[in-house]
């Protein structure tokens, strides 16, 4: 599914208003961006600048919007096979394994591989093999979040959407799975679509950086990271670039006061 | 479990216990029947104690009779009294009440959980009803359908309703989102939503509602025999009380303590069994 000729993700002019009992609050305004077929790409910005508000809307899990989102030329509506997420909590049902959870992910008819060989290879590229018949419980939560990109992969889906994955975890735990989630996303040609508060994270996984400002939530700047893989966060132009994002980020937030992360965030209620 | 194993499942270190072998079996053996009998000695000791104070004569046998006119009282009445055809009644009354009531208790509740309006629409009613006890029923009930095991059947099966709708509303609504959205994205069609997520996210506070309906059930049955049985534990505990027999009324309270004591078991292990997969709080 992934090797397509054209699979590019464009979302055009994109406008989201929440109606709360305040008036109407613009959450996201005249978005729009292009991510190219395998590219991995980050969106960043300060918190309730709405980049996962954005990032359910490309998910298909909330409808409720203007402008459009589409793929491979044709617009989407709702979730779909073609696009998963993995959020920041696992949620892996407690009640099944982890090979029953990761084989939610899969569809009848993806890749003519039959379901149990597809759920086992995607463990094993996630670093669970033999954990079929663990259960959630039983797992650290490094390794849950694994399970959770596993399940996300298991159909090879066109688009591989991360909102914050790695922020449940601690910093050591994050920087390997960061990693790890760089050679599992070279492995599967995927296109990622990555969210995080994390700037050197997103500088260390991505093609493209989005900057959202808040209040309302649009495309600020637009970055390219066209340094070679793996990267190394010590060298001078990682730490060029980090130092331009937070500037961006800071002059947002100096632009409309502390108050407005705060209004966004009561508005947004995400 | 192996300490290879636990590392595995856990992913981290975990540091090996200083005894090994067959030392480590039996201590581990040991541990455990410890654990298993610590909730025998409290009801020894005032088995003791009650054995002495009879013994000892301190109140008169018809206030308190000794374990041995209990027990000699459990054998006459097991023998030539059949007694074990009024347990059998009281049981079949509960079971029959309880499964009205908890199928009921189910269906509605599913039905409200399943949707707004009809919560909306039935719950004043319900809670009215709630607020009566179930034994304040009875007379009425007794004298529609007449005074026999049906209206028992009947009060019983609303003092289960209750506690098993409750629960299987609040278990539908408590689902957490999160695993619906996650369903929403993986495709789920709505059957599967059902099977899949909601109903075990539901089913452990379904089965503490069961659990609870199930010891109101039994609690009630003796109330209701009391109220006008002619068979049946309640109504043996009335005769014994008129007759004076004090050794028969201890028989039938033990009976019916352990009863309730045995079904809570065995409904707990099946609660146990069926929620494997649920955290492992620290254990005891």
């Amino acid at each position: 599914m992934s090797d397509n000729s054209d699979s590019t993700l464009q979302v055009t002019h994109l406008k989201k208003t929440f109606n709360g009992r305040h008036g109407n609050i613009a959450v996201l305004e005249d978005i729009h961006l292009t991510v190219e077929q395998g590219k991995f790409v980050s969106i960043v910005g300060a918190s309730g600048c709405g980049k996962t508000t954005l990032m359910r809307i490309i998910a298909g899990l909330d409808t409720d919007f203007e402008g459009s989102i589409t793929l491979r030329g044709k617009l989407l509506s709702g979730p779909g096979p073609d696009r998963t997420i993995v959020f920041q909590e696992h949620r892996l049902l407690p009640w099944y394994t982890i090979g029953e959870n990761v084989g939610f992910g899969w569809k009848p008819g993806s890749d003519a591989q039959n379901k149990d060989a597809a759920v086992r290879a995607h463990l094993e590229l996630v670093g669970l093999s033999g954990f079929e018949n663990a259960y959630p419980h039983q797992l650290s939560g490094g390794m849950a979040q694994r399970a959770s990109i596993a399940r996300a992969l298991v159909h090879r889906p066109e688009v591989l959407l991360l909102d914050e994955p790695l922020g449940a975890l601690d910093a050591i735990t994050r920087m390997r799975m960061q990693r790890e989630l760089e050679a599992i996303w070279q492995r599967e040609n995927t296109m990622a679509i990555l969210v995080t508060h994390d700037i050197e994270e997103a500088i260390y996984l991505s093609d493209k950086i989005f900057v959202m400002s808040a209040r309302p939530g649009r495309i600020q700047r637009e970055l390219s990271i066209p340094f070679p893989r793996p990267r190394d966060r010590s060298s001078y132009e990682f730490t060029r670039i980090k130092a331009e994002i937070l500037e961006e980020i800071d002059q947002d937030t100096a632009a409309c006061g502390s108050g407005c992360v705060a209004k966004a965030e009561n508005a947004i209620q995400v | 479990m192996s300490t290879q194993r636990i590392t595995a499942v856990i992913g981290r270190d975990v540091p090996d216990t200083h005894s090994t072998g067959w030392l480590r079996n039996i201590t581990t053996a040991l541990d455990r029947i410890a654990r298993l009998s610590a909730g025998a000695v409290l009801p020894l000791i005032i088995l003791a104690i009650w054995y002495w104070a009879t013994q000892k004569q301190f109140v008169k046998p018809i206030f308190l009779p000794s374990p041995l006119a209990v027990l000699t009282a459990f054998q006459r009445m097991v023998v030539s009294e059949g007694f074990l055809r009024d347990l059998l009644t009281s049981l079949s009354v509960v079971v029959r009440g309880c499964f009205w009531g908890i199928l009921l208790g189910l269906a509605v509740g599913i039905g409200a959980g399943g949707s707004h309006w009809v919560e909306r629409m039935i719950n004043p009613l319900l809670n009215a009803l709630r607020q009566v006890p179930a034994l304040a029923w009875f007379p009425l009930i007794a004298l529609w359908i007449g005074i026999g095991d049906l209206a028992k059947e009947v009060v019983i099966a609303k003092s289960v309703f209750f506690p098993v709708f409750l629960n299987t509303l609040q278990g539908i609504r408590n689902v957490p989102p999160q695993y619906v959205e996650m369903a929403q994205v993986f495709g789920f069609t709505r059957t599967q939503m059902l099977r899949r997520v909601v109903f075990p996210a539901a089913a452990p506070t379904i089965l503490v509602g069961i659990r609870f309906g199930a010891g109101l059930a039994w609690a009630m049955i003796v109330a209701a025999e009391m109220l006008s049985g002619r068979s049946g534990l309640g109504f043996l505990l009335e005769q014994s009380q008129d007759m004076l027999l004090t050794d028969h009324l201890f028989v039938v309270i033990v009976t019916i303590g352990v009863v309730g004591f045995v079904v809570d078991l065995v409904l707990r292990s099946i609660e146990h069994r069926l929620f494997r997969w649920k955290e492992d709080i620290v254990r005891r």
